[in-house]
């Protein structure tokens, strides 16, 4: 095998990688500090904070040769018996030095600045840089500048690193950002009446690797420090982007990208980003009501899965329809108890939104038109009880045929998604209506039991985006009180005891249904592709 | 209002087949415009960035590199370049600026009030045997003296001329 | 002595800038026998056997750079040349583009023959309009004589040369700064590799020359290798790697001496010969204190190391960074050291491209101290400051992508080094109740700083 010494750990290649100094040292547990340098953009090699010793190693005789200057890691491949070397004197002063440069005009005003916490150069300054001041103290100025709706610059807080105007040059390909003036007077900037405005703006405060990019969102919201990170999906579109939900005691702050090379690498939309706020909506449904007459009674949870159950099985048929908001955990538990109460229970799949059309950005992201996260996974549920997808049309039809049904109807969709001419039709058809969802909607007044439902922070369970891509991912935050999550509502419904463990749901769809059988395997934090392991696990013989 | 006439789009155009790119004509077009207007106004910038199939910000970015291009309004009829690197401040070019400057009554950087002229320091004019030199318009004015440099402050104000010449030409 | 000057024989003549001119002195005739009788390869031969190395400040041996190109490249190769002379003290292009540009015109073409390039760009600073006028004309008269355009002079060979016009920028001097401002971009240099010579402008293999290199090469066709390597300094015998600095080469005088101009002399002239044989001495009976051997950027002599040659390993040996530009400002024995330090400072702040922390930050601070020591802030530990930063920014220690800052570095370090004393003197005498202190102090309020 192919090897790279970084400070004397051999590290080891895959025949034909291409890797920098800096990705050779991560996998040496080594930290080579850089701000220009994101392996999602090119390399520019100029804020020079990721110098370091390099040379190569004769294979044959084991002697090594350095280079007499020193190197930026980013911009030097790690080649088969490269040597670098990252703790040597010469390279902590050059650290130290690119650390005093950076603060010579930085404002210091850390107090007041979001990325307090999680910022580079606090880091690297508490890592590597020198304990005194000794440039000449100009009087500091902290400008803002507005670069779009989402973000505002802090002037002089900036570093120069370019991340922001290479991401919309070369990833969004929208070019809003550029830089202004030269040498020490550089800063970043907007052209007048061009504001950073693409629908993947917020990105650039991800790369920001200091506070000079804040996220308006965000600002002065939260200290970093108090926040959990979660592993989520975002369920904005059926792309289905990676993304950490960071919250505190229960409030989601922020949602963040998740690195993911399989499907949106480090970046997210801003739909998906900012798309988080209903979920401490107060117009969210708290209470379990159901309908006596024209009156509604509060009823406890305890007491309304028990009544419905009995009604539903009072009633004999029965009809569910699974939102594509629901995991397909909770898509599979739903489909399982209505086949339970009804073998001929109808399973559908409820509407799916779609907004525009797909949108591809220069590097190929795509926002996806289709406002769900889960309709495949949905629909392979509805194909394992139907052998076919039916749709809420479908059952429309049906009920309008059939003797009297009671029929479940789940939600978990953002905002308004029927209207009262569908709801109309659905509750009158309807023997008993159940509806299960986060908002009131022409469906819920028509209700017979008014459910509040769950948000995507609260649920746990996996998706599977547009491309048959399946990730699992836990809760969040809990639910408000009187909210309930679908799944361990039907947890219940089933007389299953306990905790609801998703993952035990998912080990008996991995099982039932071929579609998900790559699920089988424990899901790691990237997900697992649920269309080429089918094939490779088809026997060939 | 397009501030780019007929005239400057077909000079700009006449540079397409030169180059590979359009971008490349960045700095020709950004000459063009300025030849005529004597600065380039963030409209320009953005006619620009049109015709090359840029956003305006890209043209920006490369504009304000330069320090060469005004855009907040015209430069005088006259732009005086004054050197005040090595050769020249060693012949005392930076006095002769300072000199110069209080003559027309303003700062480095600025435009007399008629707007005849405009007087800016310049990093080395490559004219250093003629030290300390001015490039006034497309003429060289040589081994300045404050009064020679006064004397083109006052020819040049007076509306004589834009190129008014103090000391000797070429 | 006296030196029969070569680059410069036309200048003195009557509208020397013209084609007529040109031609009746034996201009194109280099050329034309080159275009009979030498395939591309072989001319390139011809001037690494010259061992001609750049003129533009770095001496890099042409003929190797050329050679560099790569072999099956489906082409288009572009030439471009560096006529933004921006070095403080330099301005012998100037000279060439205004009094001669047909010299330099039939030197591109000979230096395009050779790669292979059919495009040549001419990247000329703006600061010079009158060569960019001449220019303009000689290459019009060239279209119209058949010297330029499709099949030049008869030959299977054609040229097109495109002169493009820079906006004040020093960086752009640097090659790969004036590839990306002449692809429009704002002229940060690139991270090499790629070199040019495989990848270069619009992406295509490219060769950067300066005005005087090709210059050069006109007179190697026309006058052949063996004259060329008659003149100038033969390589050291005990350095297998040193090409020697051979031809005649085009000296700039200024400063405090009599007759400031520019010079033709042998590769290897000293300081002193320059200063006294062609500039007449120094100015108003005075004794010189030190001077720039090759352009602000290569530092400092003392007078005691004035009869240093003037070649490309002379400057090196004192201390200094190199040849350079072989432009010679001198300071006579009234010049402070502080001016001239807070003057290079400034320069270089003001130009410092903002790309590599070190040298944007760098040389702004540098500025930053140096105001204040002019005025009178100044503390004896700033030296030491002065110094670190001269010593870490730059190519040389590997902290910054272009040599900009090896230039703002080796005025700081041979100055204070070479001058300590008198920054010492000067700042106890003008901050008599200060100058020890050692924490970090305020810098003086920003006043019109451009």
């Amino acid at each position: 095998m192919p090897k790279v010494i970084v400070d004397g750990i051999e590290v080891e290649l895959a025949a034909g990688e291409r890797i920098n100094g800096i990705q050779a040292a991560q996998r040496a547990g080594v930290e080579i500090p850089h701000y220009c340098w994101h392996a999602g953009l090119t390399v520019v090699a100029s804020c020079r904070m990721c110098l370091v010793e390099a040379g190569t190693r004769n294979p044959d005789t084991g002697d090594v040769t350095m280079v007499p200057k020193l190197v930026p890691a980013c911009q030097t491949p790690a080649t088969p018996n490269t040597v670098f070397i990252t703790n040597s004197e010469k390279v902590s002063n050059a650290r130290a030095m690119v650390e005093e440069d950076l603060l010579i005009d930085h404002p210091i005003d850390c107090p007041i600045c979001d990325k307090a916490g999680e910022c580079n150069l606090q880091d690297y300054h508490f890592k590597y840089g020198q304990d005194q001041r000794r440039a000449d103290i100009r009087p500091f100025t902290s400008r803002k500048r507005e670069m779009g709706d989402t973000v505002t610059l802090f002037v002089d807080r900036c570093v120069m690193c370019t991340r922001c105007v290479r991401f919309t040059r070369e990833i969004s390909g929208t070019s809003e950002l550029f830089v202004i003036n030269r040498g020490s007077h550089e800063e970043i900037d907007v052209f007048p009446g061009y504001p950073l405005e693409n629908r993947m703006s917020g990105n650039v405060v991800d790369l920001c690797p200091v506070g000079a990019l804040g996220d308006k969102d965000f600002l002065y919201k939260q200290r970093v420090w108090f926040m959990r990170k979660h592993d989520g999906v975002c369920t904005g579109c059926s792309t289905g982007c990676s993304i950490s939900v960071e919250e505190n005691q229960d409030t989601v702050y922020r949602l963040k990208p998740r690195e993911n090379p399989h499907i949106n690498q480090w970046w997210m939309c801003d739909e998906g980003r900012y798309g988080y706020h209903h979920v401490h909506s107060d117009r969210r449904l708290t209470d379990v009501q159901r309908r006596d007459g024209v009156n509604w009674t509060l009823i406890e949870w305890s007491q309304v899965v028990r009544e419905i159950d009995e009604r539903f099985r009072n009633v004999g048929r029965v009809a569910v329809v699974l939102s594509p908001h629901l995991t397909v955990e909770e898509a599979y538990l739903l489909g399982k108890y209505a086949r339970e109460v009804d073998p001929q229970a109808q399973v559908v799949l409820g509407p799916v939104p779609v907004e525009g059309t797909d949108e591809t950005f220069k590097n190929g992201f795509t926002i996806h038109a289709e406002k769900a996260p889960n309709r495949r996974g949905v629909e392979e549920v509805v194909t394992h009880f139907m052998g076919q997808v039916a749709t809420l049309d479908n059952l429309l039809i049906s009920l309008a045929s059939s003797e009297p049904t009671a029929v479940w109807v789940s939600g978990g969709y953002k905002s308004n998604w029927i209207d009262a001419a569908a709801a109309d039709q659905i509750a009158s058809a309807a023997a008993c209506l159940v509806v299960h969802d986060t908002f009131d909607s022409p469906l819920t007044e028509k209700a017979t039991y008014r459910l509040p439902d769950g948000t995507f922070a609260e649920r746990e369970g996996s998706y599977v985006n547009f491309n048959d891509r399946l990730q699992s991912v836990p809760w969040a935050i809990r639910p408000p009180a009187g909210v309930r999550v679908a799944g361990s509502v039907y947890w219940e419904l089933l007389g299953e005891v306990g905790l609801y463990k998703s993952r035990r749901v998912l080990d008996e769809v991995a099982e039932r249904i071929v579609f998900f059988a790559a699920a089988a395997e424990p899901v790691g934090p990237l997900g697992v592709d649920l269309k080429t392991p089918v094939l490779e696990a088809t026997p060939t013989a | 209002m397009a501030v780019l006439t007929e005239e400057m789009i077909a000079a700009i155009k006449d540079y397409f087949p030169r180059y590979p790119t359009r971008q490349a004509v960045t700095l020709p077009a950004l000459h063009i415009v300025n030849e005529r207007l004597r600065y380039v106004p963030l409209e320009a910038v953005v006619e620009i960035a049109q015709l090359l199939e840029l956003a305006p910000a890209q043209v920006q970015d490369t504009l304000s590199f330069y320090g060469y291009f005004k855009q907040d309004k015209p430069h005088g009829e006259t732009r005086a370049w004054v050197c005040r690197s090595i050769a020249c401040a060693l012949r005392d070019g930076e006095q002769v600026l300072e000199h110069m400057c209080h003559a027309a009554g303003i700062h480095p950087g600025e435009t007399t009030k008629d707007n005849k002229l405009t007087i800016e320091f310049a990093e080395c004019l490559g004219a250093c045997e003629y030290a300390p030199c001015m490039l006034a318009g497309d003429v060289l004015h040589k081994n300045l003296t404050n009064e020679s440099a006064e004397a083109f402050v006052k020819q040049t104000c007076s509306g004589h001329g834009g190129n008014g010449q103090a000391g000797s030409t070429h | 002595m006296p030196f029969e000057p070569v680059l410069l024989a036309n200048i003195n003549k009557p509208e020397s800038y013209t084609l007529r001119v040109y031609e009746a002195g034996g201009g194109y005739q280099g050329l034309r026998k080159v275009l009979k009788e030498k395939t591309p390869a072989e001319f390139i031969e011809v001037v690494k056997s010259s061992n001609l190395r750049g003129r533009g400040g770095a001496g890099f041996p042409t003929g190797l750079k050329w050679s560099f190109l790569p072999k099956d490249h489906p082409g288009p190769v572009y030439m471009c040349i560096n006529a933004d002379e921006s070095e403080p003290g330099t301005f012998n292009n100037r000279i060439l583009m205004e009094l001669d540009p047909h010299q330099v015109i039939e030197g591109i073409i000979l230096s395009c023959y050779a790669t292979k390039a059919v495009t040549a760009y001419l990247y000329i600073r703006v600061e010079y309009p009158t060569c960019y006028q001449r220019l303009q004309q000689a290459i019009d008269e060239c279209y119209a004589a058949g010297l330029l355009g499709k099949n030049i002079a008869g030959s299977d060979f054609s040229l097109d040369i495109y002169l493009h016009r820079g906006a004040a920028a020093y960086i752009c001097g640097e090659e790969t700064g004036l590839i990306e401002s002449l692809e429009g971009k704002r002229a940060w240099p690139r991270i090499k590799p790629p070199f040019p010579a495989v990848e270069g402008v619009f992406r295509k293999p490219t060769v950067v020359n300066n005005i005087e290199t090709v210059c050069c090469v006109t007179q190697i066709a026309a006058r052949g290798v063996e004259w060329f390597k008659s003149i100038g300094v033969p390589s050291d015998p005990n350095n297998p790697r040193d090409p020697g600095s051979y031809g005649p080469k085009l000296y700039c005088l200024s400063g405090h001496v009599n007759k400031p101009g520019c010079y033709e002399a042998p590769l290897g002239i000293t300081c002193r010969q320059l200063i006294d044989e062609y500039g007449g001495g120094i100015w108003k009976g005075r004794k010189a204190k030190a001077a720039i051997p090759g352009g602000i950027s290569m530092g400092l002599f003392t007078e005691a190391e004035f009869d240093t040659p003037l070649d490309f390993a002379g400057p090196g040996k004192v201390g200094c960074l190199g040849l350079g530009t072989a432009a010679v400002v001198v300071l006579d024995e009234t010049v402070s050291m502080v001016d001239f330090l807070h003057n290079s400072c400034r320069f270089f702040a003001h130009e410092s491209c903002g790309q590599c922390t070190p040298c944007r930050e760098g040389t702004h601070w540098s500025l930053t101290m140096l105001e204040r020591i002019k005025a009178g802030k100044g503390r004896l530990k700033d030296l030491d400051l002065l110094l670190e930063i001269g010593d870490t920014i730059g190519i040389i220690p590997g902290t910054t992508i272009c040599g900009l800052s090896d230039g703002a570095a080796w005025p700081i370090k041979n100055a204070i080094r070479k001058f300590r004393p008198e920054f010492e003197e000067y700042i106890k005498r003008t901050n008599p109740t200060g100058y020890m202190v050692t924490e970090a102090v305020n810098a003086l309020p920003v006043v019109a700083l451009h």
